[in-house]
């Protein structure tokens, strides 16, 4: 595979806390190419969430590297020799939290373009614009001027989605978008994050939602102990797994 | 003691002395009070970044300060720079009210420094992260996403600061400054009565606080009505 298909290449990611006495993330290495939906699973505390938000450095790892587009996100100073500006790289990786995190001060329309205004410096009616079609895309046109306390759980992730979305990234991270929601809202936001997977948009979903890993993963990753333990298609990964901790862990869930 | 020698003493005082105290003593406590608070609130912002600063040496300083201000009592700062103070800085001899005022102003960023930081500290730390993770820089972040949320958090909390504020001028009449409290002293001097003045000072006293608690109330409301909408 040509280097140019590599999005973000991770070597030896490490994060530690106290000394080294938490392993958070233990040497995890992989690389994620553009249009992967790589979908990493594993049971609490292993070190996924740390692995996701060491991706835009909203963690910063111990050691190892993230080359993220050709540059080495975890250096002081980027290939040109001046101070490296992290800004610059979170605005293409799209992320979507857990909690939503939706600015509970602006309308739906504000939260989706702050950012592309403030930051890109778009003109405030092109990113209306956009802004509108996407939550059109999600259905959700009509709650534009609403407040995000107005809306129900599903309904403000799905907002989380296009305002990740409305800043064009080259890379959306997920990091457990449904574990928050009641369940009869699961399916809309996981409907959403189908969509937008069919459509090309590479991934790296944290989940425990076990259909979604196997339907709409491309690769999937098992994370144990700050390790990455196991990788593979979603057939290899859960018909037929290798690994005694994954095996322990499927039989689990499944 | 007799009750109704003490109700015609008040209206005999009332008429006299109305002046002393509506007048000058409000006018001293209410103004004194004012700066405090204007001035205390810019110097509590200030030493709430400076703690909350990326650079070490600066939190130390306003750790300190915060630490002792608070660990001290007022009264022993009001002295400490009604004495001090015209000693290091020339231009304040003979300005004791100026020197008061300073003290106040002291004694009062410490503790709106305390109000602002914890504010700002409430807001929900998935704020940050989601405003950041869009590529929003720092300073956008905080004037964007975090402040409009911290105020609704401070200004409350500073309201109730302000009505401790013009409780606390009362120790300013330690050196006859004019405020309420002295008027008090003032009268008891001209009459010989001390506690029909203290009680006409008191009412004074509660009618301000209890004006100004409503006042913070109704703004309380309004604020606590944008999160609903």
């Amino acid at each position: 595979m040509a280097t140019s298909d590599k999005l973000i290449q991770v070597k030896d990611l490490k994060k530690y806390y106290n000394g080294d006495a938490i392993k958070a993330l233990d040497g995890v290495s992989v690389d994620i190419n553009k249009g992967d939906v790589m979908v990493i699973i594993g049971p609490s505390g292993s070190g996924k969430s740390t692995f996701l938000r060491s991706l835009n450095l909203l963690e910063t790892p111990t050691s190892g590297s993230i080359i993220f587009e050709g540059t080495d996100i975890t250096q002081k100073k980027g290939p040109d020799g001046k101070k490296l500006n992290i800004d610059l790289h979170r605005e293409k990786m799209g992320m979507v939290f857990q909690h939503f995190n939706l600015f509970p001060h602006k309308t739906i329309l504000q939260n989706m373009t702050l950012a592309p205004v403030k930051v890109k410096g778009m003109s405030q009616e092109e990113a209306d614009k956009k802004a509108m079609e996407l939550l059109g895309r999600v259905g959700l046109a009509d709650r534009a001027n609403a407040y995000p306390i107005q809306l129900s759980g599903g309904q403000k992730q799905r907002v989380a989605i296009v305002r990740a979305l409305a800043m064009e990234p080259d890379v959306m991270l997920f990091d457990e978008p449904t574990s928050a929601l009641d369940p009869e809202m699961v399916g809309e936001v996981l409907d959403v994050m189908k969509k937008l997977a069919q459509e090309g948009m590479t991934m790296v979903v944290v989940t425990h939602e076990m259909g979604f890993a196997r339907e709409v993963g491309s690769r999937i990753l098992f994370m144990a102990d700050g390790k990455l333990l196991e990788e593979g298609t979603p057939d290899a990964v859960f018909n037929h797994p290798q690994n005694p901790r994954l095996q322990d862990f499927l039989s689990k869930v499944l | 003691m007799n009750f109704a020698t003490i109700g015609q003493n008040i209206v005999k005082l009332t008429a006299k002395y109305w002046d002393k105290f509506l007048l000058t003593g409000m006018g001293y406590t209410l103004s004194l009070a004012a700066i405090t608070v204007a001035v205390g609130a810019i110097l509590g912002a200030l030493i709430a970044f400076m703690r909350m600063s990326k650079i070490a040496p600066l939190r130390w300083i306003a750790g300190i300060y915060t630490e002792i201000i608070r660990g001290t009592p007022m009264l022993l700062q009001l002295y400490l720079f009604y004495f001090a103070l015209p000693q290091l800085v020339p231009l304040l001899k003979k300005q004791q009210y100026a020197c008061v005022a300073i003290a106040l102003v002291c004694n009062s960023a410490a503790y709106v420094s305390e109000i602002i930081r914890s504010g700002i500290q409430a807001v929900d730390i998935g704020q940050t992260e989601a405003a950041r993770s869009l590529g929003m820089s720092h300073k956008l972040t905080m004037t964007q996403i975090i402040l409009p949320q911290a105020i609704k958090n401070i200004l409350p909390a500073l309201g109730n600061e302000f009505i401790m504020i013009v409780k606390d001028t009362s120790l300013a009449s330690t050196f006859f400054i004019g405020d309420l409290m002295t008027q008090v002293l003032v009268v008891k001097g001209a009459t010989y009565l001390t506690i029909e003045p203290l009680i006409m000072v008191a009412i004074i006293y509660f009618v301000l606080t209890f004006v100004l608690t409503k006042l913070l109330g109704v703004f309380e409301r309004r604020l606590r009505r944008g999160d609903i909408r």
